[in-house]
């Protein structure tokens, strides 16, 4: 059924965007000549300037037709099914779905792999690489220079290393250029096998690690994985160490791979034997050293030295710093105290002269040096104007890892400082080119949304953080209890209580509805004041809701437990909207639940049966009342006594119940 | 069951365990409606369907048998009969089997469709941005489509199985075309400011060239048929002359069309646009080429192969030259001499007109129009 359907639609689209294309060819002159000449047209063929074609690349048309579409705020990202069954509704079931999604796609490709003989069949014209079978098998088995190359071209890093071996014992020189790749692949990973394409990712979080934001809770965090370290004697340093006449190019490999796994002093006397052989560093070597620079120093001015020396050395050796260099230098400044304030802007100005434009991990480490995260503000936020100015409206694209921490670090600093008008800035600048491709993985993503809506539930008016709020909720961002709390707040701060209902659809649609403290939020809200009764109303709905949440619960768990003051809270809801029923149910709850009704509340609900004129009521509300043992019962029993017309049974109760409370007293 | 359950069951199903009794709706009502109304069996067989696609064959096949069943029935009841049996035993075991099923399932509530959440000024075009199914919560219209049940409305567009099978143009409106023009306006070149008027291209472009280029959602982006390539040229805008249209004519035969005058080659033999079109081009200065040049044998051709009818030399012309002859008084016969009288008496008005009148008939065929002129022409030469 599925497949005919598609195949259905496929053929309409077949049909109608077919594009019919019309060439005016200018005809064989031989053939018209005498015509033209015969007929006398106003303009002669020379006269009619024909335009050149047009050339563009492959992608441009579908690009230029991208780019009239825009986000649909109702919509949910395009992975997913558009189905209201199927579309995620709270962070977890984003992150399942997605995972979800990603793990059935890796089985279809290992499988795939796997199994290539039965994937043979090309059905894709022209050829697209990527869908075919890959080999990650070894073909060639027996020990040659061509088997070794395989194995480094597999990333196969023990198997590599053993053959290699195996080619010295045997005899056979490797060449030069072959050892340099096998030293790149050992020291990228640290000198163990990748487990399948994980160890990059790992790779990229570790440089994530040391951002403050990591230490937030994150569910696993990837210093909980156990990080590989540089070992003693490891394959690397034996290769290397076997080499007669190692080069720049092997250097550089095992200076990277210690930095990298944090060998940082091997990493400067690795440095300090290649200037003895009388070799030249490259830029690389250099990168990886002012990285490893506040490693192995102790003060600040140590390690500022340190990293000056390093770029002499470079200009010295007539190396041209690129942009990982800046960024480099701006990371090791961020780890010098208060020098770093000072030395950040010639760096960049001194880099700037050479010509390499800071990208969006630069600025994001000058924001970091200026505001400290914890840090008391002290009348900076010039700078973060300054580094906007300098951004807006630049598309930017990755070019070193820390790029993706430039946006929730500044939206950090404008949450840290209330400063909503560079907040848009920022968020403005997501909205240019590419730019939300620089806004890193979900995690990194929420936490961004999270400060960024809390700023506006801070600083804006209602009608705007509702504007935004329907704009980004829940399309882009499912909001964690905390921020669901700034909103309420934020209604609460506006007196638009009245919308409360339909936040709390929300919330229950995003999974906060068995959270104790929101949900006693909303109810403690909306039974804080009389409001119109068209609102009461909906209140009461509402409150009803929450009440089915106490008793089911989620997933068939009850998690919530009543509280007095949740309890109260629901029952003067509904007597605010007259349902006396309800209430009263309610009010059974008390006992059911271990907890005391206040005398406040019982006062409410006599005023409210008094209006009634339900005296039997009364009396029993008495009664369940002097279940609870409420020191001010008195009271309620001479309020009752003067206010209902009681019969003589029920005045015989009420002096029981009333020699009752004397008696306890 | 009615239909309505039966819809309930899609929807609690999703939208692709169709029942291929429902699929049918439109096209076979008539059988639809037998199978609606022969309660147990015509139930039975839907759900059946319901619970396995891969038994759709099968239950297409029961369908039919269901749709002869009404006419069966009224000869023989009791083969009939253990037909509907069976059928209701199979299916009280699916339903069994499916309650369970569906109990587990509606633990999840299905959310609430995002029309709920649209705006009534939102950008329509970012819902539907490229051609797709219908999906019910993502279209803010109270659509409905299908068999209406039992004289009701047609069923909602939830889990609306018609609605997913029609093509749509949700994502072609005029909002979204504009802005795609807009947006491929820079793949344009700019048209020359001198080609101002049809003619003016006609005049100095008059070949055209006509090619084809496919976009489909598929795996290949080759689609055979855009290597045909059709060349149009008027014959007008040929350098020809009489002799040599006609025979350009005759040998293009049916490729040329007499009332627009436009001559029309359509060349698919070669595997690429390119080599297509080179041949086009070949196929048009070859026949131009060999239209010019006269054959010997072409001397041969008698009245009976010409085109058209020819005035001059026929045997009307000789008939209409003796009558009048005859006709004229006799003395003015012998004055003149033989070849003065035959250009008079062909330069009458009378005369031209007749002629013309039947050439007319001669070449357009015998209407009553034409007829009736002839006629009058005949009248007026001989002066009756």
């Amino acid at each position: 059924m599925a497949s005919s359907c598609t195949q259905a639609l496929r053929h309409h689209v077949c049909k109608s965007s077919r594009l019919f294309h019309i060439n005016t060819q200018k005809s064989n002159r031989n053939l018209t000549l005498s015509s033209a000449a015969h007929q006398q047209p106003a303009v002669s063929a020379s006269e009619i300037a024909v335009p050149k074609k047009k050339t563009w690349s492959k992608e441009a048309l579908l690009q230029a037709l991208a780019s009239t579409v825009n986000r649909d705020p109702s919509a949910s990202h395009y992975r997913f099914q558009d189905d209201p069954f199927l579309t995620p509704r709270t962070a977890g079931e984003y992150k399942l779905f997605s995972l979800s999604q990603e793990s059935g796609r890796n089985a279809a490709k290992y499988f795939i792999d796997k199994f290539p003989k039965y994937f043979q069949k090309d059905y894709a014209e022209p050829h697209i690489p990527c869908l075919m079978p890959e080999s990650h098998e070894l073909q060639i088995e027996e020990s040659s220079e061509a088997a070794l190359i395989e194995r480094i071209q597999l990333r196969k890093v023990r198997a590599a290393a053993d053959l290699y071996d195996q080619l010295l014992q045997a005899g056979t020189s490797v060449s030069l250029d072959v050892t340099n790749q096998l030293l790149d692949l050992i020291c990228f990973y640290g000198d163990h096998d990748p487990v399948q394409d994980a160890p990059e990712q790992r790779a990229e979080e570790t440089v994530v690690q040391d951002e403050s934001q990591s230490k937030k809770g994150r569910p696993h965090k990837p210093s909980d994985l156990p990080r590989a370290v540089w070992k003693e004697k490891n394959n690397a340093e034996r290769i290397f160490a076997l080499l007669s006449e190692p080069n720049t190019r092997s250097y550089s490999a095992l200076i990277r791979g210690m930095v990298k796994y944090g060998a940082y002093s091997k990493a400067f006397s690795t440095y300090t034997d290649l200037l003895n052989n009388r070799l030249t560093a490259d830029v690389h070597i250099f990168n990886a050293l002012i990285t490893a620079a506040p490693e192995v120093q102790e003060k600040y001015n140590e390690k500022w030295e340190l990293i000056l020396d390093l770029l002499k050395q470079m200009a010295e050796q007539k190396i041209r710093p690129n942009l990982l260099t800046l960024n480099a230098v701006l990371k090791a400044l961020r780890r010098c105290g208060a020098l770093g304030k000072s030395q950040a802007f010639p760096v960049i100005s001194e880099m700037k002269a050479l010509a390499i434009e800071p990208s969006l991990a630069s600025y994001n480490h000058v924001l970091c040096i200026f505001y400290k995260a914890g840090a008391p503000i002290q009348g900076q936020s010039d700078v973060l104007q300054e580094v906007m100015n300098e951004v807006s409206g630049k598309s930017f694209r990755s070019q070193d890892p820390d790029d993706a921490l430039f946006f929730i670090t500044a939206m950090r600093i404008c949450l840290d400082t209330k400063d909503m008008e560079q907040a848009y800035r920022v968020h403005e600048l997501l909205g240019v080119g590419d730019n939300w491709r620089l806004l890193g993985e979900v995690f990194q993503q929420n936490i961004y949304y999270a400060r960024f809506f809390s700023l506006l539930c801070m600083m804006e008016n209602i009608d705007v953080v509702l504007k935004w709020y329907r704009d980004q909720i829940p399309s882009v961002y499912y909001p964690n209890s905390n921020v669901m709390r700034d909103l309420l707040q934020a209604l609460d701060t506006d007196n638009r209580l009245d919308l409360i209902p339909q936040i709390w659809k929300d919330i229950e649609q995003l999974g906060h509805g068995n959270r104790q403290n929101l949900v006693e939020e909303v109810l403690t809200l909306m039974a804080r004041e009389k409001q119109s009764q068209e609102v009461q109303e909906s209140f009461a709905q509402c409150a009803l809701d929450v009440k089915k949440m106490y008793e089911t619960g989620d997933r068939g768990k009850v998690t919530l437990s009543w509280t007095a003051s949740s309890l109260s809270d629901v029952i003067s809801i509904l007597l605010a909207a007259q349902r006396r029923l309800e209430a009263w149910d309610m009010l059974k709850l008390f006992k059911t639940n271990n907890r005391v009704p206040s005398e406040e509340l019982l006062n409410k609900f006599l005023t409210c049966i008094k209006e009634s004129g339900d005296v039997n009521q009364a009396v029993e509300l008495l009664q369940i009342a002097a279940g609870f043992c409420l020191p001010e019962m008195s009271k309620l029993i001479q309020r009752v006594q003067q206010e209902f017309q009681l019969s003589e049974q029920q005045m015989s109760i009420l002096s029981d119940l009333e020699l009752q409370t004397y008696n306890s007293d | 069951m009615n239909v309505q359950q039966i819809f309930d069951h899609l929807i609690i199903r999703g939208p692709f365990a169709a029942p291929h009794a429902v699929l049918y709706f439109p096209l076979r009502v008539a059988c639809v409606r037998s199978v609606c109304r022969s309660d147990a069996a015509g139930s039975s067989n839907m759900s059946a369907s319901i619970c396995h696609p891969a038994l759709s064959s099968i239950c297409r096949i029961k369908c039919n048998i269901n749709g002869i069943y009404r006419v069966i029935s009224f000869s023989g009841r009791v083969r009939s009969s253990s037909v509907l049996s069976t059928s209701a035993v199979s299916a009280e075991r699916e339903t069994a089997g499916k309650g369970a099923r569906v109990q587990r399932r509606s633990k999840r509530p299905a959310g609430e469709p995002r029309t709920e959440r649209m705006s009534v000024s939102q950008d329509w075009t970012a819902v539907y941005p490229i051609a797709a199914s219908f999906k019910p919560s993502a279209v803010p219209l109270p659509v409905r489509m299908g068999y209406p049940v039992k004289r009701g409305v047609p069923p909602e567009k939830k889990g609306n199985l018609e609605l997913l099978k029609i093509p749509n143009f949700l994502h072609l409106t005029p909002v979204a075309i504009k802005q795609h023009c807009q947006a491929l306006k820079q793949f344009c070149t700019e048209w020359p400011s001198a080609l101002d008027s049809d003619d003016k291209c006609m005049k100095l472009f008059p070949i055209q060239t006509r090619s084809k280029e496919f976009v489909s959602a598929g795996p290949s982006l080759r689609n055979p048929d855009a290597r045909i390539v059709t060349l149009k040229v008027k014959l007008s805008s040929l350098n020809l002359d009489d002799h040599a249209r006609k025979k350009m004519i005759k040998l293009c035969g049916e490729r040329y069309a007499k009332d627009t005058d436009t001559l029309t080659i359509t060349t698919d033999s070669c595997p690429l646009r390119k080599q297509n079109y080179d041949y086009a081009m070949y196929l048009l200065t070859v026949l131009y080429h060999e239209s010019w040049k006269t054959e010997a044998w072409e001397a041969e051709k008698t009245r009976a192969d010409t085109e058209e009818y020819e005035w001059e030399d026929s045997p009307s012309q000789k008939n209409v030259l003796a009558t009048l002859v005859r006709m004229r008084p006799l003395g003015a016969r012998d004055e003149e001499e033989e070849g003065g009288v035959r250009e008079e008496v062909l330069g009458q008005p009378e005369v031209q007109e007749y002629r013309d009148t039947l050439v007319k008939m001669k070449n357009e065929g015998e209407t009553e129009d034409n007829v009736q002129k002839y006629k009058e022409a005949v009248k007026k030469l001989l002066n009756i």
